[in-house]
């Protein structure tokens, strides 16, 4: 298992460098060439464009310039954001990075599991109407054009129910009169919600460990699960800046209800299809003659089984999600960096987009790492 | 199977030339997988979406254009062009539906319906010549990849596990800040990045499928150059696959355009993108605006989900020919 | 002897887009406790449907007409989904055809067992079904060290061996054994098949053995159903079967085999195709292909009936091969 992470780890940093030379190469091509990228900004001081052309050795051979840049990178040396000037490119991304995750990885969650169990359902009862409705509600969703969608969501909810806010990360009148800092509760958030995610994960764990019947283990999971959470809304709750977060908690449901959507039909009609394949299985036929019930049969066997292509779509969708991420983060101005890629390119901050684009590929590839070792953990002949 | 064969038998007894022989059979096999086509319903819905937008898109809009919405000497109105029109009868724009607009007006007072039409044969063009290139590029590298196999396949195979990774969207949202891009220009690009994408890896192993079969062993025995093998053998035979996969590259490509004129980074004069860019930075689709303008988002973001989807539909359907195994009996 | 499983007058047709497809047409049949039959018929005869009809797993287009399947006396066509889920395995369990396919890719061998015997028997502890688990492992021949390996790690032979031993697991009263051993090259086939007929004698079990080699089945089989085109076509025990085959069909079949004692004889295949099971008209099935076919065959259905003690046969003109052999050899 270990020899098998390792392995895909070095893929992926290998990957990684070719991504970042197709960036480099790509910047080189630009008209006015990486130079006038990095440091032509009328911001800019004589000596700031100095330094810059200094570490990016702007004046040196091509491969040269390749290998610096690819220093810079791992060194987080990004240049500087003309925009914001005089702020270091790292520090902005550093600071938007946390908010895409947040957001992309509640939004994979939830599609995953709801789009997992409505497909197996879809898949167990064919022929019923429930089948052919949803069916035609997960095409939609799959081909729908994302702002199309978006601005459904926002007439909807914010506007025609008026039950959400419109086109904010937080609500300015609430954040006036404090001197808060948004970003430190948001990384406390943060924090908190993996820690929950955690417990979940040690408890899931431990009930393997503990006990061989699915009820207890079940029992065990939700429990620990149903105490984690009750823990922490506690402690938000006690807590004097609690009304901030959740400000901010109630500004992310309609971003992440639409990535959600973005992500979920994939998902979805995928799991059904891969079900229907499934149950036609031989093993299916074994796990119905040993007499086990129909619910056992279709969770434990069928849709266990049916899992593994859902998971390797999710990777061939995954360039889908993130675009959807970034129109959604730019029309509910979700400072992440999605909305920091559009912005930065529309204001020619070049630093800042190339930054921003080098790390959204990271940002892929660790996805992308991640969805792997979840796979060799559920698939056994992957895994010696 | 047997049919064809005696068919061809019978027309060569009355010597009808070999091109026409071909014909027919290209003619008769078609009607037979357009007869498995038309048995799926979502692919059928799909064809017919692509046949009414090609319709209004090439024939009703130049008919229209050249009579009911014509300029006038008269009053020299040309409130129905679709890019520097302007209708001074109208007091404030925009302007909802009404009869003389029946999608309305955009914020610049310029008519909906006529902007819709415009596109329609851009998009098109958009989508078809990406999906070419594409499908050219994977199909020659597909093949390429599995009939000499080595370095040349395992170089191809990961520049596609790579390709498949690349965050398509940010990337072209860089490049086109970065310098102005053409439609044309647009459908080069996408077309050759996802040319070396998933669609190299799955018509590869079609064709390791189609060259381990036993007429390409007979071919070679009989001399045929790798090339000529390639050509005449090999790719006839995972075109059907090749063709499966062009319908959902357009769907792709249309949708990049749709995503990066919505953003305003193209460089075009009009497109259904650009449509909802124009209400978008005009400041209608903010807030509570969004409900009252609908007529400035709804059509164009519903004509980009409805080509998009009627193309990803016929891929469906294509699929029900192309794979017997999800053909419902 | 009591009957452990009577099946009577069984119809069970596949619906499909171009007509019924007679799978399973009027079979009768009854094995008695700690007895084995064994089926044998061509390939698309309806074997395995008759097993799946037995087990109630059959296809989402199957449907019965009409019988009755009394297992220990209770009719299993009535039970409903629980009722039945208790019958399976702990009362019939069964070897399937595509015995390589039959266990779950992503879980361990050992616990895909230890899953059955749970299920049916909630008082047993996890320890004690793994313990259960080893001794059946000892039993089939496997290594219990494999216990904890997944499927993939499972050679052909040793697939086949753990799912005997699954099929094992709940003490079941009967099983029924679809080709277990196809897969396999014919000196595992062998050992597997004498193996299994050593553990039905000392555990006492029913059993239904399945195959299209009638050779096969003969070292196992006390009983022989022979089927052809979706119906039994004749039954008796393994000795009569062999010795004074009555049907066309089955004696065709004989003939296409070498005898299992060695004895040289002509290989005669029966001319003609298999019949088509869509639509199959109300006259004998094998008339087409039957040398001895008269009008009559093609007009009726031939009536399934008890020609001597305890051998049944569908045909207007039973055979007597060795009378016939006489006045053959007489000239
Ligand atoms: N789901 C189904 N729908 C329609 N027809 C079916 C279905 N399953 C089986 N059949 C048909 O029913 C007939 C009997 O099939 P069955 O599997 O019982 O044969 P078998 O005797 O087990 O053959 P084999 O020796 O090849 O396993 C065949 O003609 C087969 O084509
Ligand atoms: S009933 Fe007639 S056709 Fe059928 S097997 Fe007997 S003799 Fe042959
Ligand atoms: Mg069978």
């Amino acid at each position: 298992m270990i020899k098998y992470i390792g392995k895909r780890l070095a893929q992926i940093l290998i990957l990684l460098v070719i991504y970042v030379a197709v960036v480099f190469f790509l910047l080189h091509s630009m008209p006015g060439g990486i130079k006038a990228i990095l440091a032509t900004n009328p911001t800019l001081t004589p000596a700031a464009r100095e330094s810059i052309l200094k570490a990016f050795g702007l004046n040196q051979s091509l491969p040269m310039q390749f290998v610096l840049y690819l220093k810079n990178i791992f060194t987080l040396n990004l240049g500087i954001s003309y925009s914001f000037y005089p702020t270091p490119v790292w520090t902005i991304i550093a600071q938007r990075l946390p908010r895409t995750i947040l957001l992309f990885t509640s939004a994979t969650l939830i599609s995953f599991f709801v789009g997992f169990a409505s497909g197996k359902s879809l898949a167990w009862k064919r022929g019923k109407i429930s089948e052919y409705v949803s069916t035609v509600i997960g095409v939609i969703a799959y081909t729908i054009f994302t702002p199309l969608l978006i601005f459904t969501l926002i007439w909807f909810f914010g506007s025609f129910l008026g039950i959400f806010p419109l086109n904010q990360f937080l609500n300015p009148d609430l954040w006036l009169h404090t001197n808060l800092d948004a970003q430190t509760i948001f990384l406390y958030l943060l924090l908190t919600i993996s820690l929950v995610g955690l417990a979940m994960l040690v408890s899931f764990i431990l009930a393997q460990k503990i006990s061989h019947r699915v009820k207890t283990r079940k029992i065990i999971f939700y429990i620990s699960t149903a105490i984690a959470s009750a823990l922490a809304i506690f402690w938000w709750a006690v807590s004097p800046v609690g009304i901030y977060a959740f400000d901010i908690l109630w500004h992310m449901i309609l971003p992440v209800i639409s990535v959600t959507i973005v992500s979920y039909a994939g998902t979805m009609l995928v799991m059904r299809d891969s079900m229907l394949e499934t149950i036609k299985e031989d093993f299916i036929t074994t796990a119905r003659a040993k007499g086990l019930p129909d619910k056992v049969v279709r969770d434990k066997h069928a849709a266990r089984t049916a899992m593994l292509p859902v998971i390797t779509n999710f990777v061939l969708s995954m360039g889908f999600v993130v675009s959807g991420g970034v129109i959604t983060e730019s029309l509910f101005s979700w400072p992440g960096m999605g909305m920091t890629l559009l912005n930065s390119t529309l204001a020619k901050d070049y630093p800042l987009a190339s930054g921003a684009l080098i790390f959204t590929g990271i940002f892929v590839l660790f996805a992308h790492l991640i969805v792997d070792i979840v796979y060799a953990f559920l698939d056994p002949r992957i895994r010696y | 199977m047997s049919n064809t064969t005696e068919e061809m038998t019978a027309s060569s007894e009355v010597f009808e030339s070999p091109f026409k022989i071909k014909l027919k059979l290209m003619w008769r096999a078609f009607k037979e997988n357009w007869k498995i086509f038309s048995e799926s319903k979502i692919g059928m819905l799909g064809f017919w979406i692509v046949i009414i937008f090609a319709v209004a898109g090439f024939i009703v809009y130049p008919i229209l254009a050249s009579t009911v919405w014509k300029s006038t000497s008269l009053s020299s109105m040309v409130s129905y062009n679709p890019v520097t029109g302007y209708d001074f009868t109208i007091a404030s724009n925009p302007a909802p539906p009404s009869l003389t607009h029946l999608l309305g007006t955009d914020p610049l007072g310029r008519d909906i319906l006529a902007q819709l039409l415009y596109s329609t044969p851009r998009e098109f063009a958009l989508g078809i010549i990406a999906a070419l290139i594409t499908v050219f590029l994977g199909t020659t590298i597909g093949t390429i990849s599995a009939f000499y196999g080595g370095v040349v396949d395992t170089f191809f195979m990961r520049l596609a596990d790579l390709t498949l990774l690349f965050p398509f969207i940010p990337f072209l949202i860089v490049i086109s800040g970065m310098m102005t891009v053409n439609l044309f220009m647009l459908a080069l690009i996408l077309g050759v990045l996802s040319g070396f994408g998933g669609i190299t890896i799955i018509l590869r192993s079609q064709a390791m499928i189609v060259k381990v079969k036993p007429f390409i062993e007979s071919a070679k025995v009989s001399g045929a150059s790798n090339p000529y093998i390639i050509v005449n053998h090999i790719i006839p035979n995972i075109m059907p696959l090749s063709f499966l996969y062009m319908m959902f590259n357009v769907t792709g490509a249309i949708f990049s355009e749709a995503v990066l004129s919505f953003f305003g980074l193209l460089n075009i004069r009009m497109s259904w993108g650009l449509m909802i860019y124009t209400a978008d930075t005009a400041g209608y689709i903010v807030g509570t605006n969004i409900g009252t303008y609908w007529w400035l988002w709804l059509p164009p973001g519903a004509a980009i989900t409805l080509i998009c989807g009627a193309f990803y539909f016929i891929g469906r359907g294509l699929d029900e020919v192309v794979n017997p195994r999800l053909r419902r009996r | 002897m009591k009957p452990i499983l009577e099946v009577e007058n069984l119809k069970m047709y596949y619906s499909t887009k171009l007509g019924y497809v007679k799978a399973v047409d009027g079979i009768s049949f009854v094995l008695n406790e700690g007895e084995s039959l064994g089926l044998v018929g061509e390939s698309g005869c309806g074997k395995t449907t008759t097993s799946m009809a037995i087990m109630r797993l059959l296809a989402e287009n199957a449907e019965i007409l009409s019988g009755h399947i009394y297992f220990k006396g209770k009719d299993l066509l009535k039970l409903n989904n629980e009722e039945m889920n208790k019958v399976r395995w702990a009362g019939i369990s069964m070897i399937f055809q595509a015995a390589m396919n039959s266990l779950n890719p992503v879980y361990k061998v050992g616990d895909q067992i230890i899953e059955a015997i749970i299920t049916h028997e909630p008082n047993v502890t996890f320890e004690e079904a793994r313990e259960r688990v080893v001794n059946l492992y000892k039993l089939v021949g496997l290594d219990p060290k494999r216990i904890d390996n997944y499927p993939h790690e499972y050679s052909g032979g040793m697939k086949q061996r753990a799912i005997i031993a699954m099929s094992l697991s709940c003490n079941p009263d009967m099983i029924i054994a679809d080709e277990p051993t196809t897969a396999l090259d014919v000196i595992v086939q062998d050992m597997i098949l004498k193996e299994m007929s050593r553990i039905q004698k000392k555990l006492n079990m029913s059993m239904i053995y399945i195959s299209h080699d009638i050779a096969v089945i003969a070292e196992v089989a006390e009983k022989i159903g022979i089927m052809y085109a979706g119906k039994l076509v004749e039954l008796s025990d393994s000795v009569t079967i062999f010795k004074r085959p009555a049907h066309p069909y089955t004696i065709g079949l004989m003939s296409s085999f070498p005898s299992v004692k060695g004895e040289k004889k002509e290989l005669v295949t029966i001319p003609g195709e298999p019949p088509n099971l869509l639509n199959a008209p109300d006259s004998c099935r094998f008339a087409p292909r039957c040398p001895f076919a008269t009008k009559e065959c093609l007009e009726k259905e031939p009536p399934y009936e008890e020609i001597e003690p305890n051998h049944f046969i569908a045909c207007f003109h039973p055979q007597n091969l060795r009378k016939q052999v006489n006045e053959y050899a007489k000239g």
